[in-house]
């Protein structure tokens, strides 16, 4: 009789994975072992002897990291292909479930990081920090119920996908059309954030140049502004982005860096946040 | 403001869960609890100031808008972000005199936040070599097929890694912050030149968080066009962030349908090329 996952093996294998990937993170393993108590309940209900089970769970010793939320399509698919190795499909072994992983891990992560940490995550901040100005608890409530929701439904949704159809459920990820949507989700992300950086970043400069009389002749925030509102802010942001990208120096290194500006820019009378007691 | 032992300890409950790895699951805890802006919702509850912990909870969230940790590297640790450095900058704050909401109050909470979020790495990275450990029994256990174990090793021994670098480091941080902030206040007038860099720092740093985003989006000149088109839309349109999204959506599916339009160009010449192969 041909066998069929249970669909409470299934839950269970999603749920494990959905609560799992990162608990028990090591730079050596990785989302290893959340990938093992994923298939877990699976390989339990597919195989009867203890041999079969020891030999599928040794699949899953292999290495693997990607982004979580999106890479639950990657278990998805692998709870499919183990189906079908239960079932004697030839040409489902040890290496074709792990050269997909393998092949997977990569262009899943960098589309998980652009459009859900990089896009998805940003925009509901930013509205909801738009919610929450002058301290009100509605952003934070409002980010709390839209992500969780969009995170939950949407890795099982991801999930159920991937066991359903297979290399199918991926094909868009890979090949021309995965480049035309990562191209088109920077863009959308690219946009956002410049909205988000105008509207959550300020840098303003103090320096006021005075006549004889006593009135300032060129106040600089306004010259600046003048140009390219928040031209200061786009400068610095760019900046920032110029010595991370094409310098290489790490986020902390930049952050020292600004300090020292900091620094500099108060003692010329560059900066002055107005302290007063 | 004194901060109890048992705000101490429920502040540390959440550091375990919203760490990166950490015991509420990457969606729950990381993503969620560990946002700063949630995190500024926890810890005003748990402190009793519910407006300004939201208020510097939405200070420290702009320089951590997009906390990607490619590969597991991490640039700052939200645990420390949101449950060390929101509660003493709320401490600051009040010892300080200054309103949560004023430019200088958010710029002292990102200062806070950047440097307690900075030195939090170090958590980073000892909760997961000591993962190490629990992983090394968990290989034990796969070779001897006790696959049951799996679960303790994955979900429950992680919790001592935790107790160890979120909880302990989160209580005295907490218990300590009260002092620490009052003997800085003491040491540094508030308006001498450390302070005034400390806060000017503050308004610097958001700059860093957008740029790790850009970093991953702009690739060549050219790809700064989206960013500053939506710098102009915000900047000197006034469009807000859900409309901003509208737009730059559109502009999205704009792209993609193009691209597609090139992409099926060549996968029909390809079809073409097959069948006359048949022949």
């Amino acid at each position: 009789m041909e066998k069929k996952l249970s669909k409470k093996a299934l839950s269970k294998s999603f749920h494990n994975w959905y609560y799992g990937h990162l608990t028990c993170f090591s730079q050596e393993h990785m989302q290893t072992f959340g990938y093992l108590c994923a298939m877990l309940p699976l390989v339990e209900e597919l195989y009867d002897t203890e041999d079969d089970k020891a030999k599928a769970m040794n699949t899953y010793t292999a290495f693997f990291n990607t982004e979580p939320q999106l890479g639950t399509v990657v278990v998805g698919m692998t709870a499919g292909l183990e189906e079908a190795r239960a079932n004697g499909a030839d040409d489902v072994d040890d290496e074709t479930i792990n050269s997909l992983r393998a092949g997977l891990m990569g262009p899943v992560a960098g589309i998980g990081d652009s459009l859900v940490v990089g896009t998805v995550i940003p925009i509901l901040l930013g509205i909801a920090m738009g919610m929450s100005t002058g301290g009100s608890p509605l952003g934070a409530i409002f980010y709390i119920i839209v992500w969780n929701l969009f995170a939950y439904f949407g890795m099982k949704f991801m999930y159920y996908k991937g066991y359903q159809l297979g290399g199918k459920a991926v094909d868009f990820l890979i090949g021309a059309q995965g480049e035309a949507l990562r191209e088109s989700i920077s863009m959308l992300g690219g946009i956002v954030i410049g909205a988000v950086s105008a509207t959550w970043v300020s840098v303003t400069t103090s320096l006021k140049l005075f006549n004889d009389a006593g009135e300032p002749y060129l106040v600089l925030q306004d010259k600046l502004n003048d140009v390219f509102p928040g031209l200061l802010t786009a400068i610095f942001i760019v900046i920032c982005w110029f010595l991370m990208a094409k310098k290489r120096l790490s986020p902390i290194k930049v952050m020292l860096l600004l300090v020292v500006v900091a620094f500099v820019g108060v003692l010329v009378g560059f900066f002055n946040p107005g302290l007063t007691y | 403001m004194e901060i109890s032992w048992l705000q101490a300890i429920l502040l540390g409950v959440f550091a375990c869960l919203s760490s990166m790895p950490g015991m509420g699951g990457s969606s729950i805890g990381n993503y969620t609890l560990g946002r700063p802006l949630v995190g500024g919702l926890v810890c005003g509850l748990i402190l009793g100031d519910l407006q300004a912990g939201i208020l510097v909870g939405c200070a420290m969230q702009i320089i951590y808008v997009a906390l990607v940790t490619p590969g597991g590297t991490v640039s700052a640790d939200v645990r420390a972000v949101s449950y060390i450095g929101i509660p003493l900058a709320m401490v600051a704050l009040k010892s300080y005199g200054l309103d949560a909401g004023s430019a200088e109050g958010s710029a002292l909470a990102t200062s806070f936040g950047a440097m307690v979020g900075t030195l939090g790495t170090v958590l980073f990275y000892g909760t997961a070599t000591i993962n190490l450990l629990w992983q090394h029994i968990g290989w034990k256990a796969v070779e001897n097929r006790q696959y049951k174990r799996l679960y303790l090793i994955d979900m429950g021994l992680p919790w001592i890694s935790h107790l160890i670098c979120s909880f302990i480091p989160t209580v005295i941080m907490c218990k300590l912050g009260a002092d620490v902030v009052e003997l800085i206040k003491t040491a540094l007038p508030m308006d001498g030149i450390a302070m005034k860099t400390l806060f000017t720092v503050g308004s610097l740093l958001p700059c860093v968080g957008i740029a790790i985003l850009l970093k991953q989006i702009v690739k060549q000149v050219t790809d700064f066009i989206p960013f500053l088109f939506g710098f102009v839309l915000a900047a000197s349109m006034g469009i807000n962030l859900v409309s901003a999204t509208v737009v730059a959506a559109l502009f999205a599916i704009f792209n993609y349908k193009i691209k597609m339009l090139s992409v099926n160009k060549v996968a029909v010449a390809g079809d073409y090329e097959e069948e006359e192969e048949e022949i």
